[in-house]
């Protein structure tokens, strides 16, 4: 097992000539839960993308526990991505079944009692379910698994304040405890007090990367507040007045 | 692994077929009583006959659209779509992904091919008597094929299955090719993937008359020297032209085979 859960040297990606990731450095450890923060169009999706081998990097390199990008690392890396990506026959059911099938980590049982908290009725189609209620069970999927990554594109965006703070729950009681979740969103203050670590992006690059507790005490402001500032800060940076 | 990605794939193409197969069915009965009662009422055989032979097209044609389009929909949503999402994150290889969809088709294909043929000869059984028509058959396959003929022609008949078989998956591989191409543009993808499949298969025809050109005279020369004279010529011809068309269809299927996995391994850009 490799100390470094994922490294990033000098990531690039580029659609067309845009840079969607420009030269991206990055170390993650073990056992913390970090932020990948960044207003839309910084780079956060993209970069979950390439970690996860749905999109290739123009340029750099990305290793998780040590392996290239491949059938290994996508075994210990559990994906939530921003859409829903099951095909519309399905029941929660069968999804748990392809899961159980694929991945050795998935604990089908837990699965079922997620469910049950969650109040979703694996047994139902996922056609006739509301978009909610599908996220629940892409959240099921994700969490139930005993994996040493877990990714979470956007978790909490397309919910109301009260279904934050359970689904932030949900994951904070169910992730294995020696793998790492990374939680991108720019809903800072929402989930700054579950966070670890901050990894701010702006513009495809990393302009900060620190754990929450240093940054509390270095700049004397929360995270919230620290990104409110580097961020607001790019209104003004020239432009057109 | 390979073998749960088929059971999955297979699930999905079962849901839809489940009903589609056993309806074609059901249509094709009915069409029988169709058509024996406007053969008792007094039509003219003429008549009976078009309307039949328009019934054969028609199945022919929907059951065909309906396979392509679900093969086409299995390929771009299932891997290239919001599914792929899924499917991409599975702890597999790509050349897996594109072989289980690859068998789903064929398979498919196949069983359609099947359930039309026999929604035909259920709606043509009032008009034609089946019996005699299957007698028919028979007597030219013990004419052309039978006797001294039977080994050879049986062992063409394989060679054609197989013949037939690859032929379909290279057809779905230039598919998968032309959607594995459209994929990495990031605006107008089905319009590109079109526009792929048309240019795959103008230099497709664009080799294959080449090398027909340039190698033809040859093949047909080597051929004429190494078979004139001899007593089965004839079969030996047909064994040899079968297995160099399965061998062309081969090589063709095997490079877009490689070239699909090559795009899906090195150059995925799901969207």
């Amino acid at each position: 097992m490799n100390e470094l859960l994922v490294t990033c040297t000098g990531l690039t990606k580029r659609y067309g000539l845009k840079p969607a990731l420009n030269g991206v450095n990055l170390e993650l450890g073990r056992g913390r839960i970090v932020g990948l923060l960044g207003p839309n169009g910084s780079g956060k999706t993209t970069l979950i993308k390439i970690l996860c081998g749905l999109l290739q990097p123009t340029d750099g390199a990305v290793a998780i526990d040590g392996q290239p990008v491949g059938p290994y690392t996508k075994s210990i890396v559990s994906y939530l991505p921003d859409r829903m990506y099951f095909a519309g026959w399905m029941k929660a059911t069968d999804l748990f079944d392809l899961f159980a099938d694929f991945y050795g980590d998935f604990d089908r049982a837990k699965a079922m009692s997620m469910c049950a908290s969650l109040g979703v009725t694996p047994s139902d189609r996922l056609k006739t379910m509301s978009k909610g209620t599908k996220e629940k069970v892409q959240l099921v999927l994700v969490m139930a698994r005993k994996a040493q990554a877990y990714l979470l594109d956007e978790p909490i965006a397309g919910v109301d304040p009260a279904a934050r703070d359970f689904i932030l729950n949900t994951i904070l009681t169910n992730y294995n405890e020696d793998g790492t979740v990374m939680i991108s969103t720019h809903l800072i203050s929402d989930i700054e007090k579950v966070l670890d670590e901050a990894i701010f992006l702006k513009d495809g690059q990393v302009v900060l990367h620190n754990t929450v507790d240093a940054i509390r005490e270095q700049e004397g402001k929360s995270v919230d507040a620290l990104f409110r500032e580097v961020f607001r800060a790019r209104n003004y940076e020239g432009g057109i007045f | 692994m390979f073998g749960k990605l088929l059971k999955y794939d297979f699930r999905s193409m079962l849901k839809q077929f489940a009903f589609i197969w056993p309806a074609a069915l059901a249509l094709a009965v009915i069409n029988r009583f169709t058509l024996s009662s406007l053969e008792s009422a007094s039509a003219t055989g003429e008549t009976v006959a078009a309307v039949a032979m328009m019934v054969f097209v028609s199945i022919m044609i929907a059951m065909f659209v309906i396979t392509l389009i679900f093969v086409i929909q299995r390929f771009y949503k299932g891997l290239l779509g919001d599914e792929g999402y899924l499917m991409h994150t599975l702890p597999v290889r790509p050349w897996a992904l594109i072989g289980s969809k690859l068998v789903c088709a064929v398979v498919l294909t196949v069983v359609s091919t099947l359930v039309a043929v026999a929604a035909i000869l259920i709606i043509v059984s009032p008009v034609i008597d089946l019996g005699e028509f299957f007698h028919v058959i028979r007597w030219l396959w013990d004419a052309v094929c039978g006797g001294k003929n039977a080994a050879n022609a049986f062992l063409a008949c394989v060679e054609l299955l197989l013949l037939i078989l690859l032929g379909m998956a290279e057809g779905y591989l230039m598919l998968y090719l032309a959607m594995a191409i459209g994929h990495l543009f990031n605006k107008g993808r089905a319009a590109m993937s079109v526009a792929a499949y048309i240019g795959i298969h103008v230099v497709v025809s664009v080799l294959l008359s080449f090398t027909s050109n340039v190698f033809g005279d040859m093949l047909y020369n080597f051929f004429d020297n190494l078979f004139w004279g001899k007593h089965d010529y004839p079969w030996q011809a047909v064994h040899m032209s079968l297995w160099i068309s399965i061998l062309v269809v081969a090589v063709g299927s095997a490079v877009y085979f490689l070239l699909t996995e090559y795009i899906l391994r090195n150059k995925l850009n799901l969207e």
